[in-house]
């Protein structure tokens, strides 16, 4: 009952369960923190130009303004690498291929603010150098231009002046063309100027001694941006972009699966409830139908009980017919069984005496013939004309013939035939009168009778069972006659007694004990057979309850014996051992009380009328 | 045992009524040397010591039956034929007696005194005639796939014939019949060792056709195979058809296998020394009477024009 209602309970919880976690999986994907590390990353992006812009810038602007241009962008690009790194919007731990990428990323930009801190530390002492060289340098080559002699050595003047602009412009802004044209321009004015005088080249040779530094300054700091300017941030960081959006796919792909798995999941919840829904429905309907027919039933109750009572009084009669037929067969039975003993006892005193007949008839012929011929002799003997010849044959015939017959013997071995013959006959006819005492046809029905008269013409209906391997002991006490049916109360004796007989396989006993008691008698029979179990004796009065194969018995026996006791007023009780034997106590009144007497009398009037 | 044959021939009456052993010595002092016993154990104490020709038992005695002794002295007596008196025809006790104790005829109690008489007699030269073969049945050989004969079952149920095959095996060649015509039929073309037969085929007894067959065909060997058993026809196919063996459907293999065997086994035997067959005689079916003509008249003129195969296997 128990696990009736917590089976399905159970089963309702793991389904609620199995859909909150679905909906859970398809919540994964958060696009508001989605769109802000997007932003971020947009944002780092965008401060990365801005600071390579600003580098750029430098040799453009006053250099205290690109300074701190550089170190506020600097600051803001570091405070939004930070939240990428960590916090709630950091793209951190979301995969391994986005960590690596973001790692490299980190490092390398931590690389390009290092040479940016370096870039700051050089280039204020540099770009002032590198400013006033080229603010020297006009000065110089107006003084070696004034040295030259007017007119004279235009090539110097004009590589000079070249030289000049060439400078000016480096200053401005260097371009990669601009530091080899003044080294050309310098190589030039060296050539020149090996024919001037010592002054001019000494001059020559200052002014070299200026621009070779500014060169040198130049040149740092051109390689120290262009180094800054490198760093290949950007793509680093398009690969980071890129394996986040990969991730965001893959989240969003997940979370799309899992959506598809919930639709499944409700539709076969669906299913289900509309099942139970159908089930539920169905019974109802059932309920219905049967509310309907018992109402019907209600409305029709008298009608079908009316009816009923009518199968059952027919099926009544009917059993009623039946049970008289099979106890008449049962009796049918028995009764074979018991003239087929009977029979055979019979048939052995008839078989000898009927052979002693035929011997004692045969014998008579030659008796019959031996008298012939002593009749002869004697008349010979007596008669006067007969001649003395035929006398003496006759005599001697007649002697011989009573010699070969021997007739001393043979008449003794005739009287012992004949005894054998009346010993026979009385056994027969002994039989035929144990027969008619079991039979009782020729007493009343409520008669006085004595049990242990009723025990010995039982025991003789069936001794031809018991004969030889069945001991008989009989434990009579002195009875006074009961009023009963003694043919009903012989057939309950020789039902008892064969039962005890079968039970008993090769050689045993049976005790048969009597003894008044009360108000009545006791008869107990006993057999030291093989008993049966508790189940067997529980039923064994039962009808149609047999132990022996189909066919061998109706079971109706004791059946029988129980119903005549009844209705006699008596108890009839069994008690058994297996392997051990069976007793089955008898008790039964001095007087029949007038109902039950008619009981009685109407059981054999049953029995009688299916007889007939 | 002595070889030679005592003058007078022995006959052993069993009976647990000494008044029917009385009338037995009286009826039969002047022709044999008789002996009596009151119980089936002290009948065997007697065989032991005495060889007899002729058992005559009664079949109902307290401790030992008629069956029990006649099996016990065919164990220790082959030679003597047995004989079974009995006032109460149990069916099972009849096909016990017919199976395990190879009963020469059964007399019903009462009886009279001139067939009782006849039947010992013939017992009795039955015996004395077979005595020496007798002596050596045990040792037959078995019956070998060369020669083996053909067995021919006589049923109204046409599946009982390749049943009967299939126990066999392949080693006997086994004939049906649904009719007694059809049997005759097979008895006339092969050489046919034993018949298996129904007690009715076509809801005619078949006791006439076997005791008609072993008649003129002393050598077959008859088996019955039924479930419509009873006392009397049992009794009266032992008495005028010698059937060898009695066994009852549902068939079961081996009990049907082993019966068939030495049915076979028995005809073998019959074949090879034909004085044996004395042993096996049968009483003349009642004369019917006068002005009917049974049914089977012509078939059973026609078993007796049946040639003996004998020759063509021995």
């Amino acid at each position: 009952m128990k696990l009736r209602w917590t089976l399905p309970a159970l089963a309702a919880v793991l389904a609620l369960a199995g859909l909150a976690f679905l909906l859970r999986m398809t919540q994964n994907v958060d696009t508001t923190l989605h769109n802000e590390r997007l932003a971020l990353l947009r944002s780092a992006d965008n401060l990365d130009i801005a600071l390579n812009r600003a580098f750029t810038q430098t040799r453009a602007s006053s250099l205290t303004d690109a300074a701190a241009d550089r170190s506020k962008i600097t600051a803001e690009l570091g405070a939004t690498l930070d939240a990428l790194d960590k916090g709630p919007k950091s793209l951190r731990g979301l995969s391994r291929a986005l960590d690596q990428r973001l790692d490299i990323f980190l490092d390398t930009i931590d690389s390009k603010f290092e040479l940016g801190f370096d870039f700051e530390a050089r280039s204020t002492l540099l770009t002032q150098r590198a400013i006033n060289a080229v603010d020297a340098v006009p000065g110089r080559i107006a003084d070696t231009l004034a040295l030259l002699p007017a007119g004279a050595a235009d090539d110097l003047r004009t590589q000079l002046t070249q030289l000049q602009t060439q400078i000016i412009n480096y200053g401005v802004t260097p371009t990669p063309t601009n530091e080899p044209e003044i080294r050309a321009t310098l190589n030039a004015l060296d050539t020149l100027g090996a024919a001037q005088p010592d002054a001019v080249r000494q001059r020559m040779a200052e002014l070299r001694a200026l621009i070779e530094p500014l060169l040198a300054d130049k040149g740092e700091l051109v390689r120290m941006y262009r180094d800054f300017l490198s760093r290949p941030t950007a793509p680093q960081l398009e690969a980071v972009e890129q394996a986040y959006l990969g991730w965001y796919e893959g989240q969003l792909a997940e979370s799309n699966r899992y959506r598809l798995l919930l639709a499944g999941y409700a539709g076969v919840l669906l299913l289900v409830l509309a099942w139970l829904g159908l089930r539920l429905r169905r019974s109802y309907r059932e309920l219905d139908r049967a509310n309907a027919e018992l109402s019907h039933a209600n409305d029709h109750l008298e009608d079908e009980v009316e009816k009923r009572t009518h199968e059952l009084s027919a099926a009544l009669d009917e059993l009623r017919a039946s049970q008289a037929q099979l106890i008449q067969s049962e009796k049918m039975a028995s009764l074979g069984q018991m003239v087929a003993g009977v029979a055979h006892e019979i048939n052995t005193p008839l078989g000898y005496a009927r052979s002693n007949a035929e011997i004692v008839r045969t014998a008579l012929a030659d008796i019959r013939q031996l008298c012939g011929a002593q009749q002869k002799a004697l008349q010979l003997l007596t008669d006067e004309a007969a001649r003395e010849e035929d006398v003496a044959h006759a005599l001697s015939t007649a002697q011989a013939l009573g010699e070969s017959i021997d007739a001393g013997a043979l008449t003794d071995d005739l009287d012992g035939l004949l005894a054998d013959t009346d010993h026979g006959l009385s056994q027969i006819g002994e039989l035929v009168a144990s027969l008619k005492d079991f039979s009782r046809v020729d007493r009343s029905r409520s008669d006085l009778f004595n049990v242990n008269d009723g025990l010995e013409s039982a025991l003789k209906i069936c001794n031809n069972q018991l004969k030889g391997r069945v001991e008989v002991i009989r434990r009579y006490g002195a009875l006074p006659a009961i009023e009963c049916s003694p043919s009903q109360l012989n057939q309950v004796f020789l039902n008892l007694i064969t039962n005890a007989s079968q039970a008993i396989g090769e050689t045993g006993r049976i005790y048969l004990h009597t003894q008044a008691e009360g108000d009545g008698v006791a008869v107990r029979i006993l057999d030291t057979g093989s008993g049966m179990s508790e189940a067997v004796r529980a039923r064994i009065f039962e009808p149609f309850f047999t132990t022996k194969p189909v066919g061998k018995g109706t079971g109706l026996g004791l059946s029988i014996v129980y119903r005549i006791i009844e209705d006699h007023g008596g108890r009839i009780q069994v008690r058994s051992a297996p392997g051990k034997g069976s007793e089955f106590a008898i008790h039964l009144p001095l007087r029949q009380r007038r109902a039950a007497t008619d009981g009685a009398t109407q059981a054999a009037d049953a029995m009688e009328a299916v007889a007939a | 045992m002595s070889e030679s044959l005592p003058a007078r021939a022995r006959v052993l009456f069993v009976d647990d009524e000494p008044r029917v052993l009385t009338t037995m010595r009286i009826l039969f002092r002047s022709r044999y040397e008789l002996f009596f016993a009151e119980s089936g154990s002290a009948a065997l104490e007697l065989l032991k010591t005495q060889p007899v020709d002729v058992i005559v038992s009664d079949q109902r005695m307290p401790g030992m039956t008629g069956i029990e002794l006649l099996r016990a002295a065919r164990e220790l007596n082959p030679q003597a034929m047995r004989i079974l008196l009995t006032g109460y025809s149990d069916l099972n006790a009849i096909i016990g007696s017919i199976n395990e104790g190879e009963i020469f005829r059964f007399v019903n109690k009462p009886w009279s005194n001139e067939d009782l008489t006849t039947t010992v007699a013939r017992a009795v030269s039955a015996a004395r005639a077979t005595q020496a073969v007798a002596r050596r049945s045990d040792d037959a050989p078995a019956p070998t796939a060369a020669a083996a004969p053909g067995v021919l079952v006589l049923d109204d149920d046409p599946q009982v014939p390749p049943k009967i095959q299939a126990i066999l095996g392949g080693d006997f060649r086994v004939f049906g019949a649904r009719t007694m015509e059809d049997a005759v039929g097979h008895l006339e073309r092969e050489p046919i060792g034993v018949v298996i037969s129904d007690t009715r085929v076509q809801d005619n007894p078949v006791v006439a056709l076997i005791g008609t067959l072993k008649q003129h065909r002393p050598e077959l060997v008859s088996v019955i195979l039924t479930e419509r058993a009873d006392a009397g026809s049992a009794i009266d196919l032992i008495n005028q058809g010698q059937i060898y063996r009695f066994i009852t459907k549902p068939i079961h293999d081996s009990q049907c296998k082993i019966a068939v065997n030495s049915a076979l086994k028995q005809h073998q035997r019959l074949a090879q020394s034909p004085e044996l067959t004395q042993r096996y005689e049968v009483e003349r079916a009642p004369q019917p009477p006068p002005g009917s003509v049974p049914a089977n008249a012509g078939l059973l003129e026609r078993v007796k024009t049946l040639r003996s195969w004998v020759k063509r296997w021995v």
